[in-house]
């Protein structure tokens, strides 16, 4: 199965759902990663913009054991974002939308679906298999050190290659200890560095991660 | 007309204004108070623009708590914005191992912290708001 049958199946299904259940404003489904598989509606930068705030506390949410489900209660509808499997699924409801039945619904219908995809397709997501990179760490420091790290342009244009040469210009690197962080990406110039499998870091973030210098990371490359 | 020669009619409407917001506040931290006390409950964050109360089980874990419930504050507001949800009610965010419900009071921002099993929504009512 492919990636689009495996997203028009899913697109189906929230259709589907949205035709039960009355006053459903929008919903998709997203990976952890933050990238839409599925949605009735078009996956707009505003979109992309509160999934970026989304993904913002799942970094912070460890203290709570990560997030499971995030509810938003306004005064004109809500937005329910739950964990199915190993994805979201975000809807977005009207103030006078029955809550509870959609929950039952989703709550069912969702995760039973994306197991049946997931068994067809036997593998645990059906996104493109970027290659991740385990790279040995250096750390970068200084007063005007910018938030980006560095990785050799080799690279960078190996995983371009997976995105129709589009440019990556953030990646997701995982610390052996669990510990996830995202960040911009750009390559390393110090001629003296390259082809040495490294990523520079700023200590900023390897704080975050807690990672110490020479270490090694696994690092991949996120969706430009 | 400088605040000295202010009519005394607006200056009494201004007083009683700021005992009204007192006695709001008094009674939210007293019901904060019974809610802290009940069994599950973790702790809670009463954050105005420049101050603070904090009543936690575990003070360890007051850092992680405050930037967590106040990034899922900002992320619930952003949501709004985008999907049009209009003002904020509350914000409710669950974990494996515990949950927190944060709302806006006015200029104050509360969050709550309880265990996963605790009823929200009977705490959410317990504040009257």
């Amino acid at each position: 199965m492919s990636k689009d049958q495996y997203a028009t199946a899913l697109e189906t299904t929230l259709k589907e759902i949205k035709n039960i259940c009355r006053g459903i404003k929008s919903s998709f489904i997203f990976t952890k990663d933050g990238e839409i598989v599925a949605g009735d509606s078009e996956a707009s930068d505003t979109i992309k913009k509160a999934l970026h705030s989304f993904q913002n506390i799942r970094e912070k949410a460890e203290a709570i054991g990560g997030i499971h489900e995030f509810y938003v209660d306004g005064s004109e509808g809500n937005i329910q974002i739950s964990q199915v499997n190993e994805m979201y699924l975000a809807t977005a409801m009207s103030e006078n939308a029955d809550t509870k039945h959609l929950q039952t619904i989703t709550g069912v219908i969702v995760p039973t679906i994306l197991k049946l995809l997931k068994d067809i397709v036997r593998a645990p997501t059906p996104l493109k298999a970027v290659p991740s990179q385990q790279l040995t760490v250096e750390k970068v420091t200084g007063f005007f050190v910018s938030d980006s790290a560095e990785v050799d342009q080799t690279i960078l244009t190996e995983w371009s290659k997976f995105f129709k040469g589009k440019t990556i210009d953030a990646v997701e690197i995982q610390a052996p200890n669990g510990k996830t962080t995202r960040c911009k990406v750009k390559a390393i110039e110090d001629k003296r560095l390259k082809e040495k499998s490294l990523i520079r870091i700023p200590e900023k973030r390897l704080q975050m991660l807690k990672v110490r210098e020479e270490e090694v990371v696994r690092v991949k490359p996120i969706t430009p | 007309m400088s605040s000295e020669e202010e009519p005394a009619g607006k200056r009494e409407e201004r007083k009683s204004a700021k005992k009204k917001t007192r006695g709001k506040n008094e009674k939210l931290l007293e019901s904060l108070k019974s809610i802290k006390s009940r069994e599950g409950v973790i702790g809670y964050i009463l954050r105005t623009s420049d101050s603070a109360s904090i009543d936690m089980k575990d003070p360890t874990k007051i850092i992680d708590y405050a930037v967590l419930s106040s990034t899922a504050l900002e992320a619930g507001e952003d949501l709004s914005k985008t999907f049009e949800l209009g003002e904020i009610q509350n914000v409710l965010l669950k974990g494996k191992d515990a949950k927190i419900l944060s709302l806006k009071i006015e200029d104050q921002h509360l969050s709550i912290f309880m265990e996963k099993n605790v009823d929200h929504e009977k705490i959410y009512k317990e504040l009257n708001i």
